[in-house]
């Protein structure tokens, strides 16, 4: 029936947008086929240094017409090399999408047809794996002004793993209370999940020195 | 007159749930707003990471009472992609059909409460009546009628029992017969056109650009649909299209997307009929569980180094997961599992849309987007 995109279609555009980007330095690019239940499908993943990433998402937004940013993952590898303490894993697609036109002052829906998109209309899929070295207060460029969309992934990122975003504005807790102690960010691996009983209901389990006002007292 | 900032919420009947949204007023009008979320954070990432790969789809579930099906699949979809499993067609017809009926379960969910969210009051036990009938389907299907725990890392819990085919078959066309009611509640009652046209409009190029996706974007005339651009399961067999809204110069108003909600039940009514007619094997066959039609073996482990992804077509939006492997037991269990939800996104759009309008209007802005702070605040 052809209601979907076809996967050759998909995997010319993956390769425009790879050859294009292995270009740039400190960027390496790959297609990779990948399965998601039945269906194959072809992921762009790059490896750039922290340093070209920047450069990288300014080309991807401005050449490649990557509209939206979908997940910005932060992860902390504290058993790895010195250089690759910490990993931020974008994932990025091409919607392709466009305001309507108007006639006479009446909206025209733009109606893709997926078995004939071409082009810059191709949706694509890209993750992208940034390694940073180790550091206490790791950090990386933010795109926030390039999407938009990456505004509230930063600053969750930022809120549970701890990594921040140079050049972002308002960063703040999101998820986590205003009052969460400075440099606590949950998702680091020193903090252990652990269980415990009703009677510890309010110990100081994760380190907020919150105590309730009937502390000691028989109730 | 002098700019003041008022707070709705936490509890307050605007938000759906359990958060903040601080407003700046000047009179009447908005001039600034600022969501505040957190309220319900359970943690779900870290404690994924210490659950087996099949111990996490219940979590998953309890993301969103709303549209727990959708979520438990979107986590599915991407623990396949990182396991490397095939999985048998007629797994992938039953996740169909059980994605598109919660999918009307939560659209339905959403339409009733969004008629008494601007005053039309009588809404709310239509809707629920024939959510109350996808609910019996999904029962039936999971065992549960809420959390249904249905799909599994290869396949699905259990096959279509006995007689599904035909009550689902009886239920769904019933329903596609009773949409005409909600739109006849809708579309005549002066209070709900009054308060949803003209208000909260919002472009497609700038939706994108801010991460909104699902109905919330289909709403602006554009068929940018998940299950079309990154396909997945057999939405290629069916005959289908994205509903799509012919919206005005300014953008998606709030009518435009109780519309193309309306429209996207009528279009997922449908897919779950046509695929009940083109299961492989038939839809009045069972097959016991474990069996290979419906379940294929998958590896309990995935190495460091490995990664999963998924992009799903939620009924919210684009929710997905990415899963990193390598974890406790020689990756026995996740290293990191990373949750997209398509709310937390919307919700900071939103609350720009506001700006402009009147404080009467707040509640119908925001719950045109389908706000849902289960899967928000994760």
């Amino acid at each position: 029936m052809g209601k979907i995109i076809s996967e050759s279609v998909q995997k010319e555009a993956a390769e425009v947008i790879v050859n294009s980007i292995s270009s740039l330095e400190g960027v390496e690019a790959e297609v990779v086929e990948r399965s998601s239940g039945t269906n194959p499908r072809n992921v762009i993943v790059a490896n750039p240094s922290p340093d070209s990433w920047r450069a990288l998402a300014e080309m991807l937004y401005s050449d490649h017409a990557i509209d939206y940013c979908s997940m910005i993952t932060g992860i902390h590898w504290p058993e790895r090399d010195d250089d690759r303490k910490w990993e931020v894993v974008y994932h990025l697609l091409r919607t392709g999408v466009r305001d309507p036109p108007s006639e006479d002052g009446v909206v025209q829906p733009i109606i893709v047809n997926p078995s004939t998109v071409r082009g810059f209309g191709t949706p694509v899929e890209i993750e992208v794996h940034v390694h940073l070295p180790d550091s206490r207060t790791p950090s990386i460029d933010s795109v926030q002004d390039i999407w938009v969309g990456a505004d509230w992934n930063e600053k969750e990122t930022w809120d549970l793993v701890g990594i921040d975003f140079d050049g972002h504005k308002g960063m703040r807790r999101v998820l986590l209370p205003h009052e969460t102690p400075r440099g606590y960010h949950p998702l680091q691996k020193q903090h252990n999940l652990r269980y415990h009983g009703f009677e510890e209901m309010y110990d100081d389990s994760q380190g907020f020195m919150r105590k309730p006002d009937d502390v000691g007292k028989i109730k | 007159m002098a700019e003041m900032w008022i707070s709705m919420g936490p509890q307050h009947p605007m938000t759906h749930g359990l958060w903040t949204l601080k407003v700046k007023v000047d009179g009447e009008t908005v001039v600034d707003t600022e969501p505040d979320l957190g309220y319900i954070h359970r943690g779900v990432e870290k404690i994924c990471e210490s659950r087996d790969f099949t111990q996490i789809t219940t979590y998953c579930d309890r993301l969103c009472y709303a549209s727990a099906n959708t979520w438990s699949h979107a986590y599915i979809y991407a623990a396949e992609d990182l396991l490397e499993v095939e999985v048998p067609e007629r797994a992938e017809y039953i996740r169909l059909i059980a994605v598109e009926i919660q999918r009307i379960a939560s659209h339905l969910m959403w339409l009733g409460a969004y008629g008494p969210d601007i005053g039309n009051l009588s809404i709310m036990v239509w809707c629920l009546r024939e959510r109350e009938m996808m609910m019996d389907l999904l029962q039936e299907l999971g065992g549960s009628r809420m959390h249904y725990n249905f799909p599994r890392v290869g396949g699905v819990k259990r096959d279509l029992p006995y007689g599904f085919a035909q009550r689902a078959r009886a239920k769904l066309k019933l329903f596609l017969n009773r949409i005409q009611e909600y739109e006849a509640l809708y579309d005549e009652s002066t209070i709900f056109l009054v308060r949803s046209q003209g208000v909260g409009y919002a472009k497609p190029e700038e939706m994108v650009n801010h991460g909104v996706s699902g109905p919330n974007l289909r709403a602006g005339g554009v068929n940018y649909d998940i299950r079309w651009a990154h396909p997945y399961s057999v939405y290629s067999e069916l005959d289908w299209a994205p509903p799509v809204e012919r919206s005005s110069i300014k953008g998606a108003d709030c009518y435009d997307r109780y519309r193309v909600r309306v429209e996207e039940m009528r279009v997922s009514a449908s897919m779950a009929l046509q695929a009940l007619d083109k299961i492989p094997g038939g839809a009045d066959t069972h097959y016991e569980p474990e069996d290979p039609m419906i379940l294929a073996k998958a590896p309990s482990r995935a190495p460091e180094g490995t990664s999963g992804a998924h992009h799903f077509e939620d009924s919210r939006g684009e929710s997905m997961f990415y899963i990193a492997g390598g974890g406790e037991g020689r990756g026995k269990q996740p290293y990191r599992v990373s949750i997209r939800s398509p709310i937390f996104i919307t919700i900071p759009f939103a609350a720009k849309c506001m700006i402009g309008y009147k404080v009467a209007d707040i509640p119908a802005i925001m719950g045109s987007f389908d706000p849902c702070i289960g899967e928000t605040d994760r």
